[in-house]
């Protein structure tokens, strides 16, 4: 924030640094000093005063000293020669007496991320290493994992590394920490540090003195070592009990984290350490930090994909309270669908009932599919719900139910019923493109049920040109077309006028294209249109993304307690290469068992992924062309595919193209596809 | 875990101080935070993660500010917001009130702190009671620190100093129970739990060794003793000086206190309880004319006991106007700025009951704008009773110079997440 008059004010505070009576007075010369780092902080550049300071750091005065570094460190990359002045200082401050002097020198040392320093300051961090005061050591450790970034190319010294290795036994926890993360650093390369038998059973031992942050990042690194024998690793584990409860969200995180890995190959004990942090997790849940809170509530739903049933009987702690931000309420309800059972099942309804009309629109909405969702089992409760909810004849609620019971229908044909004696009059409330698709859509394909349909469509035909959504248009023409089918008397008039006017006033490419497709089939015959748009109305067999059989632990073990499941979309990062072979070998159990393409079809439609063109089964090569695209801001990638199977082992697999490029977004659509491949392979076997 | 770097943001996104640790992200990152943080409340996705390229950004918000960490690595998640609620608190033991304000005028406290908390992104000494021996910067330390070497840097007992003296030694041990309850608007209570906390005030010299007796369950069945009335805990927590592994083996508490005020432990009682102050209330609005509010308390606790500054905040419509109360005891007030009334009683005997009448106009032009369903929710504090019937039932002190030490006692309940939903 350069502002007016900053000149004057650097040449100032430049002429009172430079004043030998300011300079003499210790208080005065650390006012201006002051001054200077306050105006940094504010965004002044005050960078042309390096020379000033630097002289000023020649003191002995501790709190000048401290205040001249903050400074030096932010400006030493803009002046790399005149920091080769501050080098002495430092090195001096180095052989300080007072060890809190010889500390500060020797971060600031390091701080100063300057590549051609590296020559000086070898030689005090080496000596820092055996400073007999604890805190010294501390700096100087983390001291060589910042030299060794800052020159990640040179070879640090054996000797350092095997010193480092020894200073692991360093009776300060936070030294011996300090190496961990000094010897992960430097050792990168290397695979991080090496976790022999005496080193792992000396950090277990040590974990106690460490403080939660040291205790999590031991425990992180003992997750490379393996143990030589089960006895040994039953000694682990049952050291580590007593962490696994640990009332510190962090250190039981890491805990389990780390049992996780120990017991890889023993399903039985993970399961059971799994039942054991039940309780510090609901307690965690109930933390006073809400981020903590969400970050437990994500973590919640990875370990209930492999044991369903953890937090059963626990559901009430997942009710939302009234102040809660929007983005917990929504996992709470997400874990809350989860844990839904025969004796829940009533009050969890109610519960969810209260939050359909939250004043929050998405949190309303998330409520909403949550009771849809729930309808998957128990439709009939979740039906009286929604149908309860149309009443309010609110708009954006009755847009979410519309949008709930669609999604609903498909999976549970025998629903269709009741959604359909509901439709009626929602059409007036709608307002939102989501909405008034999935309105269209259940007309379309439930016309014959719903009598007052062909009025229903007629409405938004004599409106078609008001309505500036595309997709709406092309969900329209599907819709009457569909009808036209079922009910031609009533329908043919106005599928006539929205073709024509499709055809001839639409601007739109894609509308436009849709409506000359549907006329031409038409052409071909009334049996063609048949088979080509009475696809199936539902798919129970969808069913089985709901009641998947539990994940291996393993499947998520590598990403507990780290970022990765905060993200909604939560996807795993494997090389692309690595994946195709197991794709290959889906392929070939859809192929084998031929499941009906119209199954594949709809699994890849509710994951967004729309099918082009594919083989007929039972043919050989049989290809599926698909596409997808992302909407993840801030910019939208296109994803065309195309799956092939040939029967020979090194001819298939899955190609895909891209524009533009977002290795992220590939590596998410290639999971995706993957799961959706491997449920409907699953259903198969 | 490792951070690239910390900033602390004013509302409006402006830097007010930043320390990077690491190096590896670009500080210019931050610029990305306020207009992602903006666009995610646009599209109600607010999240306390968000991501611009590879940098992710987890923040917090504390008053009218944001601590934002940014590393660019998949870190271990809960631990960064650990470290960053542990500036807050850090912070806040320095300056009292963490604000935008206290963070201006003390810029250069802030760096030291930052600097001590945390090195090359991996967190260092964090306790505020060890770090005041680094910091140079404050008041009436500043020449003191000048030469002193930190005692606790080779110390065995990190959070507590040699050589402290008191003319009386003394120790003051609050035990304070807050009691968090839902009760949804039928009246069935959805979950209810005790959060206990055991506060010291250590008055006491040298190094002294305590040891604190409480009717815990656990301890009482170890040792076959089962006379009284015991407490069950849950995820006790301790601070640092209790010896853990002694509490493992044989639930003993013993511990060298840190000097002067430290909580000592907390823990957690997922019981049934009953709440102690019950609502009954009927909200009756009547559109474009009144609402009428009937609302009675009663006290369900011991009648030896006496609540103190209850206060019951009862919602109502924004659009209200022109209230009427009748309260039979205490005096109800109405609050437009948080839309709600609030019903005080200096103190509330158990066994009582009182009744509170409200009546609001509400304009023939309805509030387009809908509003949600806010809760009751009542604060109290009961002195001299626990919900849990926790009690200390010694605390010996022992010190190698012999000295006589007095502990005081002192229980108090309070009303910790109390809400009450209404039908409204």
């Amino acid at each position: 924030m350069p502002y007016l008059g900053s000149e004057d004010t650097v040449r100032d505070l430049r002429r009172a640094l430079a004043n030998p009576h300011v300079q003499s007075d210790q208080l005065r010369y650390r006012n201006v000093i002051l001054k200077v780092i306050r105006l940094m902080s504010q965004g002044l550049d005050v960078s042309s005063l390096f020379s000033e300071m630097v002289k000023a750091c020649a003191t002995v005065d501790i709190v000048q000293k401290k205040l001249v570094y903050v400074f030096l460190c932010s400006y030493a990359s803009l002046n790399p020669e005149l920091s080769l002045l501050v080098i002495n200082t430092l090195r001096k401050d180095c052989q300080d007496s007072n060890p809190m002097v010889r500390s500060l020198a020797l971060r600031n040392m390091t701080n100063l991320r300057l590549p051609g320093l590296m020559e000086y300051v070898e030689q005090p961090l080496t000596a820092g290493l055996k400073d007999r005061a604890a805190c010294v050591r501390r700096v100087a450790v983390l001291g060589w994992a910042k030299l060794h970034n800052l020159h990640p190319n040179s070879e640090i010294d054996a000797v350092v590394v095997n010193e480092l290795y020894s200073l692991l036994r360093d009776t300060d926890p936070v030294v011996m920490v300090n190496c961990l993360r000094a010897l992960e650093e430097i050792l990168k390369e290397e695979g991080g540090v090496a976790i022999n038998k005496p080193i792992a059973h000396h950090l277990l031992n040590r974990l106690k003195d460490c403080d939660v942050w040291g205790q999590s990042e031991v425990l992180k690194i003992l997750q490379r070592y393996q143990p030589q024998s089960e006895d040994e690793l039953f000694d682990i584990l049952s050291m580590l009990d007593s962490s696994l409860v640990s009332p510190h969200p962090t250190v039981m995180a890491s805990t389990l984290s780390l049992f996780l890995s120990l017991c890889w190959a023993l399903p039985a004990v993970s399961l059971a350490a799994l039942e054991r942090v039940r309780v510090p997790l609901l307690a965690a849940c109930g933390s006073a930090s809400r981020e903590i809170r969400f970050t437990v509530l994500c973590h919640i739903q990875l370990l209930l994909r492999s044991v369903p049933g953890l937090m059963g009987a626990h559901y009430k702690r997942f009710f939302c309270g009234y102040a809660e931000p929007a983005y917990i309420k929504q996992r709470k309800m997400q874990v809350l669908v989860e844990l839904v059972n025969d004796d829940n099942v009533a009050l969890l309804l109610d519960e969810l009932k209260d939050y359909c009309t939250d004043v929050n629109t998405d949190t309303a909405q998330a409520a909403i599919s949550a009771v849809g969702r729930i309808g998957r089992s128990y439709s009939d409760r979740c039906l009286g719900i929604l149908i309860g909810l149309l009443g309010l004849k609110q708009e954006n609620i009755t847009s979410a139910v519309v949008q709930t019971m669609r999604d609903l229908v498909w999976v549970c044909p025998q629903c269709s019923e009741t959604v359909c004696s509901a439709l009626e009059g929602c059409e007036e409330i709608l307002q939102d493109s989501q909405g008034k698709q999935a309105l269209l859509w259940l007309l379309g394909t439930y016309g014959d049920r719903v009598s007052s349909a062909p009025y229903t469509l007629e409405v938004f035909i004599d409106k078609v040109r008001c309505e500036t959504s595309s997709p709406v248009k092309m969900e329209l023409l599907t819709a009457t077309l569909r009808l036209f089918l079922c009910r031609p008397a009533e329908t043919q008039d106005m599928l006539g006028r929205l073709l024509h006017y499709a055809i001839d006033e639409e601007t739109d490419m894609c509308v436009r294209d849709q409506a000359l497709l549907y006329y031409r089939l038409l052409q071909s015959g009334i049996d063609e249109t048949r088979k080509v748009l009475q696809g199936r109305r539902s798919d129970p067999s969808l069913g089985v993304l709901i009641g998947l059989p539990a994940e291996p632990v393993k499947h998520w073990a590598r990403v507990f307690n780290t970022l990765k499941p905060l993200w909604q979309s939560f996807s795993e990062t494997e090389s692309v290469r690595g994946r195709s072979c197991l794709l290959s070998f889906l392929l070939l159990i859809i192929v084998k068992f031929s499941v009906h393409v119209c199954v594949f079809q709809a699994a890849m439609q509710l994951v967004n992924i729309q099918i082009l063109a594919f083989t007929p089964s039972h043919t050989l090569p049989w290809r599926v062309y698909l596409y997808t695209h992302t909407q993840a801001p801030p910019c939208t990638t296109l994803i065309l595919g195309e799956l092939l199977y040939t029967g020979k082992p090194t001819e298939e697999g899955v190609t895909l193209k891209q524009q533009p490029r977002d290795d992220k977004a590939l590596r998410g659509f290639l999971s995706v596809l993957i799961t959706v491949l491997h449920t409907l392979s699953s259903q198969r076997e | 875990m490792s951070l690239s770097a910390v900033f602390v943001l004013d509302l409006k996104g402006k830097v007010l101080i930043c320390r990077n640790y690491k190096g590896d992200v670009d500080m210019a990152e931050i610029d990305h935070f306020m207009p992602l943080l903006m666009q995610h409340d646009d599209e109600g996705l607010t999240c306390p993660v968000m991501s611009h390229g590879n940098v992710h950004f987890m923040w917090i918000k504390h008053s009218n500010l944001y601590l934002v960490a940014t590393t660019n690595k998949n870190s271990n998640a809960s631990l960064v917001y650990s470290f960053l609620y542990k500036l807050v608190e850090v912070f806040t033991e320095y300056f009292k009130e963490l604000e935008e304000e206290s963070i201006q005028d003390n810029f250069v406290v802030v760096y030291e702190l930052l600097d001590e908390l945390m090195d090359f992104g991996f967190p260092q000494t964090t306790d505020s009671k060890i770090l005041q021996e680094y910091i140079t910067q404050e008041g009436a330390k500043l020449e003191v620190a000048k030469s002193k070497v930190p005692t606790t840097v080779t110390n065995a007992v990190s959070w507590r100093s040699e050589g402290i003296k008191y003319k009386k030694n003394e120790v003051f041990i609050d035990v304070i129970e807050s009691i968090n309850v839902l009760v949804n608007a039928n009246g069935s209570v959805m979950s209810s739990d005790i959060v206990g906390s055991i506060k010291l005030k250590t008055m006491l010299s040298g190094m002294p060794e305590l040891r604190l007796g409480l009717n815990d369950r656990v301890l009482f069945a170890l040792t076959g003793r089962d006379k009284g009335k015991t407490v069950v805990m849950e995820d006790v927590k301790f601070h640092q000086c209790v010896r853990l592994s002694r509490f493992e083996n044989d639930r003993t508490i013993s511990f060298i206190p840190p000097d002067g005020e430290s909580e000592l432990m907390s823990y957690r009682i997922n019981t049934h309880v009953k709440p102690l102050i019950w609502i009954e209330s009927i909200i009756e609005k009547f559109s474009h004319s009144r609402v009428e509010i009937m609302v009675k308390a009663k006290g369900q606790f011991k009648k030896q006991s006496v609540a103190n500054n209850v206060e019951v905040r009862i919602p109502v419509p924004s659009d209200a106007d022109s209230p009427k109360f009748k309260t039979s005891t205490g005096n109800a007030k109405y609050v437009p700025e948080k839309n709600w009334v609030v019903w005080t009683i200096k103190s509330f005997p158990g066994g009582k009951e009182f009744l509170m009448r409200a009546h609001f106009g509400l304009p023939s032009v309805e509030n387009d704008e809908l509003e949600g369903k806010p809760p009751i929710t009542v604060k109290f504090e009961i002195p001299y009773f626990t919900v849990s019937g926790i009690q200390v039932r010694y605390m010996k002190i022992i010190e190698k110079s012999g000295y006589q030490a007095l502990p005081w006692v002192r229980y108090i309940t309070q009303s910790g997440d109390y809400q009450l939903r209404t039908n409204m």
